[in-house]
């Protein structure tokens, strides 16, 4: 009985493609990098999309921020009762929270002011809160911190306290009582957690102020008749509904699409190029070749196979080594480079990690844009020439 | 038996030039016989070995090997026909120089996927046959003419094919190699092959061995 696949065809075409060893080194070595490229800005952007959907799925229904000449300002405390009293609204907390700049790791430390009672932060926080005794924290003025924020405290020295600089050039000690781990990294990595008091103390906020407000209403259908409320009793405010930020996480990340598109046409378009130059005609020793083959014997589709053996053999491989090594790239090394465009302002947050996300789709619509559109390219001027008489062809 | 009917064929230089290469060609060739074909440069002898191993169709007219119209076989049917029926040497030999000796040899084998034993058996038979078996591992771009013609030999018969067709054979050799060539021929004949030779080298006219010379001039046979 005759195998299906013949051996010897599969041999040749192995042949074929070790006797043009610089040829098939480039034509591998661009393939690789092509889908190298592409299949790292696919794995990226999906475990980011991951990261921002799952962050979105936490966040506030309502936040009320103070504006003044444009910018944002603390607001009175007093403010929470008020919105208490609005029909609608089941709770109305004041945060107290901001940025503290580490000078010496030149990073931002997102530093959130929490109290056992509330129940209006993300998921992840009040896991915090019911896994940590908070009233000792603060008794111990302590401060539990994300994983990216020990690991930069641990190389400044800060192993188990940090020393706030207050605005007054003064130091805080604060306490680390532990490290929390969150659903998203994105989220939380950069997060301290410690008692309002001891941020207020941090950050010089009187105790009659807070940083915003946040709101939950009981009914999510109400959030836009709540918001026209709130504006109606306070002018003075910006109310940013869970949809305003969810618009504006997307708009980030729209942005950083952006670029991925012009990397993902810069790749397409150096890949057809490469298509292009293979399509338009074979070289003089490859239509010979052709040519002595159908002479002594070979069909035409004799020949369309041992074409399709050599460019499958060849695009597989290098399909297979770029998947392989933005996997490497991606997930192991955590995409050096390529993160910092995406993700956006590095040097000013510390590192999270991709989340490793295996999305089999990708792999096939890389699969898809590459392999067979070069096979293609490959087989159909092959077929052109093994079309024509054998006798032309030779001659 | 080989036979080729009223045969015009012409070839399109451009739209308003055409170059007639044969004109109403009639010849019949026996089974087991030899024949060279004799004349110039262009006279028309390639044409004809071109549509007996059906690698070019006539314009107009008939090829029929064996009772078979093969001027009017599809492509595919062609080639197959080449691959049971034709053992083609070609004047520049038409080797794949980067692949061994070996390699080139059992090309003809390669779309019908034997068994190995079987490939085997034929390289070996025929290595042996054309004294080409100590240099079976060897790259073809390293040979010699001489060498790579016993190459080019041995793959035209690997297939143990009825008809045996030469195009200028010895054009690329110098008079002893030509001479061995002869000796291969007269082997080839004794095992009752069908053989033409297209050539204009006048160590082939008046050999013992040979059936029959025919002239071609300007795409006429000339009798």
């Amino acid at each position: 009985m005759k195998n299906k696949i013949n051996i010897y065809l599969v041999e040749y075409a192995i042949n074929a493609i070790l006797r043009q060893k610089s040829k098939s080194f480039f034509i591998v070595f661009v393939f690789t990098l092509l889908t190298f490229l592409l299949t790292s800005v696919f794995f990226i952007t999906n475990s980011i999309r991951y990261e921002l959907d799952s962050t979105v799925d936490t966040l506030p229904q309502i936040i009320v921020q103070k504006i003044k000449a444009g910018r944002h300002y603390d607001i009175d405390v007093d403010a929470v009762d008020n919105i208490l009293e609005i029909a609608g609204v089941s709770d109305a907390v004041a945060r107290v929270w901001g940025y503290y700049y580490f000078e010496n790791a030149g990073v931002n430390f997102s530093v959130v002011g929490i109290e056992q009672y509330e129940n209006q932060y993300k998921n992840s926080f009040e896991k915090i809160a019911s896994k940590f005794d908070l009233s000792e924290i603060d008794a111990k003025v302590s401060m539990v911190v994300g994983q990216g924020v020990k690991a930069t405290m641990h190389d400044s020295y800060y192993k188990e306290y940090f020393n706030f600089i207050k605005p007054d050039g003064t130091l805080k000690r604060v306490n680390i009582a532990g490290v929390f781990e969150a659903d998203t990294q994105l989220e939380s990595n950069d997060v301290i957690v410690m008692s309002k008091d001891t941020i207020r103390e941090i950050f010089e906020i009187d105790e009659s102020k807070a940083t915003d407000i946040v709101v939950k209403v009981a009914n999510p259908e109400e959030i836009p008749m709540i918001v026209s409320k709130i504006k109606l009793i306070y002018p003075d405010t910006r109310i940013i509904s869970s949809e305003d930020l969810k618009v504006s996480y997307q708009n980030i990340f729209d942005y950083k699409s952006g670029i991925f598109l012009a990397l993902f046409i810069i790749s397409l378009f150096t890949f057809f190029i490469i298509i292009y130059d293979k399509s338009s005609g074979l070289s003089s020793e490859e239509k010979r070749e052709i040519g002595i083959l159908k002479a002594i014997g070979w069909r035409v589709d004799d020949v369309l196979k041992e074409k399709f053996y050599e460019s499958f053999i060849i695009s597989f491989f290098a399909y297979t080594l770029g998947v392989g090594l933005s996997f490497a790239y991606v997930y192991i090394f955590q995409a050096p480079i390529l993160q910092n465009i995406f993700v956006g302002y590095s040097q000013l947050k510390t590192s999270f990690e991709l989340p490793f996300i295996f999305d089999l789709q990708t792999l096939f619509l890389v699969f898809f844009l590459s392999v067979p559109i070069y096979i293609a390219a490959t087989i159909i001027p092959s077929w052109k020439v093994a079309t024509l008489e054998a006798d032309e062809v030779i001659r | 038996m080989i036979e080729l009917k009223n045969i015009l064929k012409t070839y399109e230089l451009n739209k308003n030039d055409k170059v007639v290469a044969l004109d109403n060609v009639n010849l019949t060739i026996n089974e087991g016989e030899l024949v060279v074909l004799k004349g110039a440069s262009g006279s028309g002898k390639s044409t004809i070995l071109s549509l007996i191993a059906a690698l070019s169709k006539p314009t107009s007219g008939e090829v029929i090997v064996d009772e078979k119209k093969i001027s009017k076989l599809p492509d595919n049917f062609a080639s197959v026909y080449r691959r049971d029926n034709i053992g083609f040497i070609f004047q520049k030999y038409n080797l794949i120089p980067t692949l061994s000796v070996k390699e080139n040899i059992i090309l003809p084998l390669v779309p019908l996927n034997p068994p190995a034993n079987e490939i085997l058996e034929k390289l070996d038979k025929v290595a042996q046959m054309f004294n080409i078996s100590h240099k079976k591992d060897a790259l073809v771009r390293n040979l010699s003419g001489g060498e790579q013609q016993r190459v080019a030999i041995a793959r035209a018969n690997v297939n143990d094919p009825k008809i045996l067709i030469a195009d200028e054979p010895t054009a690329n050799l110098d008079e002893k190699l030509s001479l061995n060539f002869i000796e291969i021929l007269r082997e080839l004949k004794a095992l009752n092959k069908t053989i033409v030779i297209a050539t204009h080298d006048p160590l082939f006219f008046d050999l013992d061995f040979v059936d029959r010379e025919i002239q071609v001039h300007n795409g006429k046979i000339v009798l």
